[in-house]
């Protein structure tokens, strides 16, 4: 319950961070915004300057700031993001378009990092010190060092340029999924194998451990049976804390590609300059985040009854 | 015939000898006692023993287990046997049970996996081992929901459900106080009533006595002395055994009674509690130079939350402490039970004791005088805290202490981490420390013979209603 | 939540001192290099478009006939300078809110570690962007946009560490023996900071970099005809095949300078 509260409170407050940054951004539109703002609204046809006025009056834009500001957290706060300065929809719409494709993309990429990182971190960590642990150690450091549009740009040069096996963008088919998914989940899978990697070891390292063996355990029940469960809890935390990297590189790697999600709408608004769009983006994100977190709250206390106390 | 026997068992790190060859056997009803202080060897020869060692270090000899021959340079070899043949009892049972697993359940995967019980057989073996160890509707609980001394029984059903006839039980009292040290040593006698081996290393005397049969004395990776334990311990034919017996609080001369001298502080009514729950109430004692009062009681009952009241760290929840007019507000000090932990990790000590004298106006030469008096070598100063010994450490602590000149000082189980030689002269220092600079001392300590042979006054904290824990005699009652 | 921090573990003597020597190389290029051989990054030549190396432009040229080599050492000097500023501000600014936030307690620490924790659900390159669109100039923008972002690292580490340090016996026995906060924090949370902050400087720098490469790559970072990494690459893009060096280049000296930070920084426990 308390973990909930607090996680509302972080929902909250990411809303109003979102919310001032977005006006900011309005307020520091360069032109009359009225005009842009009834212009996305109505389109450009139908825009006078009695429109203009009237959303001045509505979002006090030409007034104060404070009350400006208050307006607007007001319309944030009951989700009521307007329309899109480009294209005139709601901005809901266009959000509720975007979100499932990158949703697709991100989940395949956990999905692949999971299948990749875990298991060996999981191996090495078993030995520490060991040849698959210094091997790993260098190709996660490797890895890490990559950001996900270098991987992204190495990707389409090895598997689309030179050996033209993948395609370098479009979407749709499962063969477009390989390349932006990989590109994601090599990073992720490093900094995964790494977090397994050392919790294996701290917790092999840990008496109950070397107990379970002493109780006549083999290592592969001990493993099963007191390894895996242990690992998973500091695996999931960082895993909700990760959502981050991955939700930043969902934004590159869309651009990159040419993914129809929710990143690529976020990088035209901005380019844009569609406040509207901005602030949709941007809440659903950063909410999402919020969201995954609560959740993984949840499921580690149900595994680690300490966390729910 | 022995059920094990092991012989020349050596222990080295590279080339260099860590524990010279020793052999030892283990008969059935007889149990025994490896005792020896914090670097003595003794629990890697139990390691070695059990094919444990961690892997920088490796072990010669011979372990015969029955009828089964081992080599102690092949601990793969032993790994069948764990569980099934030697059952090993962890030092700190609440660190050994599986943190996400409920109690129960790691006695039941043990009944399954390693007897080869059915699933319902496995779980109602272990429901009876439950019921036989006094922790009847525990099963459900997480480790973290157990007290220290459930874990304890808990930990030895784990343990000892895959059969094995031999337990090494490797300090099995660490951090436990008198009441339960005994409960434990109960216990491990229960279990070698069934006919089994039991191997004990400790450096508790206590324990040893309690244990009783055969006896090996280790120091510094040799073998000291070796007999009966009553022999051992009632006539030591070594001069280190006889240290390390007299170092034994119960063989303490009791300390002569001082005098009091001027009051120094006075608390009236003092009450404190923890989590809601009241830990002690309408407690009522006044203390003056010189004398030293002692505060005994179980783990947990709030001794060191008293002492912390008293120095104003804490606030009580009732009552007050009055600390007599025109004392300086750094009269009052703490002396903690891990110095390691009290003194800045990354600041040699030389520079820590000269902040502390430069701050209250003390010279370079009282320092040094003090360093004389505590017996300690200049060179030491040199060091940061981790370089230096626990016991050396501590009276650098109590060094530090008397560079402010206290009236008072609050001893938080000080000698509870330190070997018994070392923790009789770490309390003999602190009683003339009372006497000589003229300080009241406030004494907190889990071992009742150590306070009553050096307080002057005793105060205890044993609460009205105990936890759980049934009385130790009732557990060995049911086990037989 | 607010209890999981990364404990930056430092990295042994080998690993940082090969860190540090890349990160010294590319620097070592970044300055020197344009002093050795004299050149301008912004200068087109039509005719040398795409063409291979030569004395004066050791890394040849890109499809307007600028010297890459030129071009790069021009991006290696902003990019670094532009996160190290941040990475200045952020770190003094964690630094100083994370101790006040620990040693103050109740509503300044929680009010602060909220403000922490929604920005910690902010991708990074979101706030980055939304700066961009506010302040003017775009390396203003990365310099205050960055800083937002990397100030919670620092603030949440040192908050961590100041807790545990304050509330440990060494600090009781030290305040007990009559000395004040001042000697508090140089004898006890200084020491246990400064290599944590050192570590976290050295990530920090990485991500920024990072996130200027990664905006110039999609276009909504610094602009053209500006060298910046990312804008290099997604520039040179194209030319793969008639002109790999030309690419390789920026793509190898980002690398270079990533991998040698990381190294640099060591690695991190949960």
């Amino acid at each position: 319950m308390n973990t909930l509260i607090t996680r509302g409170i972080q929902a909250l407050m990411v809303a109003v961070l979102i919310g001032a940054a977005t006006f900011a951004m309005m307020r520091a539109l360069p032109g009359d915004a009225a005009y842009r703002i009834a212009a996305g609204r109505y389109g450009y046809d139908n825009v006078d300057t009695a429109a203009a006025d009237a959303v001045r009056e509505e979002l006090g834009l030409g007034g104060p700031a404070l009350p400006a500001f208050l307006t607007w957290l007001g319309d944030l706060l009951r989700l009521d993001f307007g329309t899109s300065l480009v294209t005139g929809q709601p901005v809901i719409e266009e959000i509720g378009h975007q979100l499932g494709a990158s949703m697709a993309l991100a989940g395949v990429a956990v999905l692949l990092s999971l299948i990749l990182g875990p298991p060996l971190g999981i191996l090495a960590g078993l030995r520490p010190g060991g040849v698959l642990d210094r091997v790993l150690l260098v190709v996660s450091t490797g890895l890490k060092a990559v950001p996900q549009f270098l991987m992204a740009l190495i990707l389409i040069l090895i598997l689309s340029v030179q050996f033209r096996l993948l395609p370098a963008a479009g979407h749709g088919e499962a063969r477009h999924f390989i390349l932006p998914s990989l590109a994601l989940a090599l990073g992720l899978a490093a900094v995964n194998a790494r977090i397994a990697r050392d919790a294996m070891a701290r917790i092999g390292a840990m008496p109950f451990y070397s107990f379970a063996q002493w109780k006549g355990l083999s290592p592969r029940q001990t493993l099963l049976r007191h390894g895996l469960r242990n690992v998973s809890v500091p695996l999931l935390t960082y895993l909700g804390l990760q959502f981050v990297t991955l939700v930043e590189g969902v934004v590159v790697v869309e651009a990159v590609f040419g993914w129809p999600g929710i990143g690529h709408a976020l990088v035209h608004a901005i380019f844009s300059r569609d406040v509207p769009m901005v602030q949709g983006t941007a809440l659903c994100l950063g909410l999402s985040f919020v969201l995954v977190n609560a959740i993984i709250d949840l499921v580690t206390q149900r595994i680690d009854p300490r966390r729910a106390a | 015939m022995s059920l094990l026997k092991a012989e020349d068992i050596t222990v080295s790190q590279g080339d260099t000898p860590i524990l010279h060859p020793v052999s030892l056997h283990l008969e059935p009803g007889e149990p025994l006692v490896i005792l020896g202080e914090t670097g003595s060897g003794k629990s890697l020869l139990a390691q070695a023993i059990m094919g444990t060692l961690p892997r920088d270090l490796a072990a010669r000899g011979r372990v015969a287990l029955g009828d089964r021959l081992l080599d102690a340079a092949r601990p793969d070899g032993f790994r069948p046997l764990w569980g099934r043949q030697i059952a090993v009892l962890p030092q700190e049972p609440w660190l050994s049970l599986d943190p996400l697993m409920q109690a129960e359940r790691q006695v039941t995967e043990t009944h399954r996996l390693v007897r080869g019980l059915g699933t319902t057989e496995a779980r109602v073996q272990a429901a009876a081992d439950f019921d036989h160890l006094g922790l009847t509707g525990a099963g459900h609980r997480y480790p973290h929901e157990l007290s220290g001394g459930m874990a304890q029984r808990a930990a030895i059903a784990a343990a000892r459900a895959g059969g094995a006839r031999i337990v090494i039980a490797d300090e099995p009292t660490k951090g436990l106080d008198a009441a339960r040290r005994d409960e434990v040593a109960d216990l491990l006698l229960a279990e070698l009533a069934r006919g089994g081996g039991l191997l004990v290393i400790t450096h508790d005397l206590a324990l040893a006595r309690r244990v009783g049969g055969r006896m090996i004395v280790l120091r510094e990776g040799r073998v000291v002395e070796t007999g009966p334990t009553k022999t051992v311990m009632d006539a030591p034919t070594q001069t280190y055994t006889r240290d390390l017996i007299a170092a034994d609080p119960d063989n303490w001369a009791a300390r002569d009674r001082q005098t009091a001298g001027a009051p120094v502080l006075t608390a009236t009514g003092l009450a404190a509690d923890r989590g809601g729950a009241q830990l002690f109430s309408d407690l009522s004692f006044d203390l003056a130079e010189g004398r030293i009062l002692g505060v005994t009681g179980p783990s947990g009952c709030g001794k060191s939350t008293l002492g912390d009241v008293v120095l104003g760290l804490v606030p009580p929840s009732a009552g007050r402490v009055k600390r007599s007019e025109g004392l300086a507000p750094t009269a009052f000090q703490k002396l903690y039970q891990d110095p390691v932990a009290a003194f800045p990790r990354h600041r040699t000590l030389k520079g820590t004791l000269e902040d502390v004298a430069r701050r209250h106006g003390q010279t370079q030469d009282r320092i040094d005088a003090l360093m004389h008096r505590l017996g300690l070598a200049p060179v030491l100063l040199l060091r940061k805290p981790d370089a230096v010994s626990g016991g050396e450490l501590q009276r650098l602590a109590l060094l530090r202490l008397l560079l402010v000149r206290p009236k008072f000082i609050f001893a938080d189980e000080p000698t509870s981490r330190l070997d018994p030689i070392t923790q009789k002269h770490v309390i003999d220092l602190l009683c003339e420390t009372a006497a000589t600079e003229g300080c009241a001392i406030m004494l907190i300590s889990h071992d009742p013979a150590l306070v009553a042979r050096t307080a002057d006054q005793m105060l205890s904290l044993d609460p009205a209603a105990p936890n759980l824990d049934v009385t130790p005699t009732r557990v060995a009652g049911a086990l037989q | 939540m607010t209890d999981t921090v990364m404990i930056p573990r430092p990295a042994g003597h080998a690993v940082r001192w090969t860190g540090a020597a890349l990160v010294a190389a590319v620097l070592v290029l970044a300055l020197i290099g344009p002093l050795a051989v004299p050149g301008d990054p912004f200068a087109q030549s039509l005719l040398k478009a795409l063409s291979g190396p030569e004395a004066g432009a050791p890394l040849g040229y890109d499809h307007l006939g600028r010297s890459i080599f030129h071009r790069l050492a021009h991006a290696l000097r902003l990019s670094p300078t532009i996160a190290l500023a941040a990475v200045l501000t952020a770190g003094l600014a964690g630094l100083v809110l994370g101790t006040f936030a620990a040693a103050r307690g109740g509503w300044t620490d929680r009010v602060l570690i909220t403000l922490a924790d929604a920005l910690l659900a902010l991708p990074g390159l979101l706030l980055v962007l939304i700066m961009l669109a506010i302040v003017p100039g775009t390396a203003l923008g990365f310099w205050a946009g960055l800083s937002l972002v990397l100030w919670v690292e620092f603030f949440r580490l040192t908050r961590a560490t100041t807790r545990e340090t304050l509330a440990s016996p060494a600090v009781q026995a030290t305040r007990l023996l009559g000395f004040g906060p001042t000697y508090v924090f140089r004898t006890h949370i200084w020491p246990e900071i400064a290599p944590m902050m050192l570590t976290a400087a050295a990530f920090g720098t990485a991500t920024a970099i990072m996130a200027i490469a990664a905006l110039g790559f999609v276009h909504v970072g610094m602009r053209a005809p500006t060298p910046e990494l990312g804008l290099m690459m997604v520039e040179l893009l194209p030319y793969w095949r008639e002109a790999p060096l030309a690419l390789l280049s920026p793509v190898i000296a980002t690398f270079a300078l990533l991998l040698g930070l990381t190294l640099l920084a060591g690695s991190r426990e949960t």
